[in-house]
């Protein structure tokens, strides 16, 4: 079973984890979300009619229990006086705001807060701009109408709503697996190029190659989805972020790798001199994957684009799909750079032969 | 050899897919939540591993032959 | 303290081999002098300092690359091999390093006057300055002079050079390009030894790498 799983099992452990992180990618529904709003501001003393745009939510079938505040902070909401519920997605909040509110700022920004039972609570930060010409001499006393409390859950397995990304969220499960394995693949090409080096075997060296144009593959495509992603939620396709030109540099690095290879004509001096740069190279790309986006700022998710991906960004749910993509994705790619290299194997034991 | 012609052409293609991609700001992509943004994503998966497969295909179409004509020879 | 004394040796024999082919220096010159006066007249202007920042480490990079593609393929094989038997490698390999830094280091300074002269100098403090060079001076030998020993074992090694180490310098550069803007004043210099650090880690682990994978590449 276990020589199974080594010699074998792998390759296939690799398609049932790709095709789970597919199914459960696409099938998943994501948590309800605010998607629209209006108006974006209003004056302290209105009376706001609220037009709220919900996606993936339920509001005619909940039309009961459905509750909405506005939030200043955890202990200042100020609560919906009547809901009209019109369709599933639409409804309108109204919302009777005091003269004077209990902030000495001009401006208060408030969060729309929208619960029931079916969807679960679903906030929209920066709903409403609320502006007040007088401040409240002394501490005002803060009527907000039935308090925030019993709220409830929604559906357990749900992605995340973010109102940028929306359902591109789940390009997680497959743009994001293809850095990683480039990443993975392109470690194990350095394993396999130290490894020659240290026994002198030339399939070592066959390994490390067939690694590396796997890992191109896998980065190019990295590159492309990235940019398709990034032309609908970050409004171009390149935008020069530091993860986008790392992983470019990678590719340049990669591919002169080959250019090098190809321009040695010795097969042990080739093997030798360019598994001595691969080395060198992986080393000096270390720096650009793990220590400069930590200080550089980046649209990419993760603390100032941190290489690991924070709590924020990925959730629970997120991780159940994420990380068996990622291994999955990785073991495909080892398994193509395999037969890649099973080929190069008979190619080079044909030239012996001759 | 050849796939890393191709790779560097990819290369230097990229100014001008990115150039073509914002002037064809079309709204079907954006339309239902831009569930199709993602469909064009694993379109793109599948395209790439499909040429790669077609690259390693190739490679072992020659293999064969060489090896036919190694077994007429010896 | 054996390869200490055959690093100074070396040294002592790369200076005079260039003191005595003075037109290759003369070449790297000439070099420096023609792209700054090209950037020049391309521009016409006085340079903006962050776009002068850039240009000056861009003319610094192709003049360093011209430089150094020549220590390990202007000596024939056979010497190069003469060499190994009687020395070191490893001391070879410092001395070539130390020799590029060094010539490097001689390069930036040059193109710092030249170039201040021609299209302003926006440095605020050019000692600062002149030690970012000094670090610069140093990666790029590093890099540059391992990739030239790889680069000429093979028949393009100019442009291999070329191809090999760009990418390679790209993280270096980064971080010399945001130091020398706090040397403008541009940024805030507390985070300044953060910087610095990275740097000298980045140079400590390829000199070390260089050292280890060296033995792989000049054996025939």
């Amino acid at each position: 079973m276990m020589h199974w799983l080594r010699t074998q099992g792998w390759k296939y452990l690799g398609l049932v984890l790709v095709l789970y992180s597919i199914v459960m990618g696409m099938v998943v529904p994501l948590h309800s979300g605010i998607s629209a709003r209006t108006p974006l501001s209003a004056d302290a003393g209105d009376t706001v009619a609220m037009h709220v745009e919900g996606y993936n939510t339920h509001f005619a079938q909940a039309q009961e229990e459905l509750r909405a505040w506005l939030m200043l902070d955890d202990s200042l909401t100020l609560a919906a006086s009547r809901i009209a519920v019109q369709d599933d997605r639409h409804l309108v909040a109204t919302f009777v705001l005091p003269p004077l509110l209990p902030t000495e700022k001009q401006v208060a920004n408030f969060t729309l807060v929208i619960d029931n039972p079916i969807d679960g609570v679903t906030l929209l930060p920066e709903a409403l701009f609320v502006r007040q010409d007088t401040v409240a001499p002394q501490a005002v006393v803060w009527q907000g109408g039935p308090e925030m409390a019993r709220l409830h859950k929604g559906p357990a397995l749900t992605f995340p709503f973010r109102n940028i990304l929306r359902e591109t969220i789940r390009n997680t499960y497959f743009h994001v697996p293809m850095w990683f394995a480039m990443i993975l693949v392109f470690i194990g090409s350095v394993v396999y190029s130290i490894r020659y080096l240290r026994r002198q075997q030339p399939t070592d060296d066959a390994y490390a190659a067939a690694l590396t144009t796997t890992g191109i593959v896998l980065g190019m495509l990295g590159l492309f989805t990235g940019m398709i992603w990034a032309n609908y939620t970050w409004g171009r396709p390149w935008s020069g972020d530091i993860k986008q030109n790392m992983t470019a540099i990678a590719l340049l690095v990669y591919l002169a790798y080959f250019v090098l290879r190809y321009s040695l004509e010795d097969r042990e001096v080739r093997a030798r001199v360019s598994a001595a740069y691969n080395v060198f190279a992986f080393a000096a790309l270390i720096p650009l994957i793990f220590v400069i986006p930590r200080l550089t700022d980046s649209l990419h998710p993760g603390n100032g684009g941190n290489p690991a991906i924070g709590s924020e960004d990925l959730d629970n749910t997120m991780r159940l799909v994420f990380y068996p993509a990622v291994i999955g994705w990785t073991l495909i790619g080892y398994w193509i750079s395999q037969l890649l290299w099973r080929i190069n194997r008979l190619e080079e034991r044909l030239l012996d032969e001759e | 050899m050849k796939l890393h012609l191709a790779a560097s052409l990819v290369f230097l293609l990229l100014p001008l897919a990115s150039a073509w991609s914002q002037s064809e700001q079309t709204d079907f992509l954006r339309q239902t939540g831009m569930i199709y943004v993602v469909v064009a994503v694993m379109a793109v998966i599948f395209v790439g591993i499909g040429i790669y497969l077609i690259y390693i295909d190739r490679k072992l179409t020659r293999l064969e032959n060489q090896i036919s004509d190694h077994d007429q020879n010896g | 303290m054996k390869t200490a004394r055959e690093i100074w040796y070396l040294l002592q024999k790369e200076l005079v081999l260039e003191w005595r082919q003075r037109y290759a220096l003369s070449g790297i010159l000439l070099y420096v002098l023609s792209t700054i006066f090209i950037v020049y007249s391309g521009f016409q202007q006085k340079l903006a300092a962050p776009l002068w920042n850039v240009v000056f480490w861009i003319i610094m990079l192709f003049a360093s690359v011209n430089a150094v593609v020549k220590s390990f393929v202007q000596e024939s094989g056979y010497r190069q091999l003469y060499y190994y038997t009687l020395v070191n490698p490893l001391a070879l390999l410092m001395a070539k390093v130390l020799y590029n830094t060094l010539l490097l280091l001689f390069i930036g300074l040059l193109t710092l006057i030249v170039f201040g002269m021609v299209a302003g100098n926006p440095v605020e403090q050019v000692g600062m300055f002149a030690g970012i060079i000094g670090l610069g001076s140093l990666g790029f030998g590093i890099i540059f002079t391992f990739i030239s020993a790889i680069a000429a074992r093979t028949r393009h090694s100019a442009t291999l050079m070329a191809i090999l180490s760009f990418p390679l310098v790209i993280p270096v550069l980064m971080e010399l390009i945001k130091l020398s803007l706090t040397a403008m004043g541009f940024t805030e210099s507390t985070g300044i030894e953060k910087d610095v650090m990275i740097l000298l880690g980045i140079d400590l682990m390829l000199m070390g790498l260089a050292m280890v994978l060296f033995p792989f590449l000049w054996r025939d």
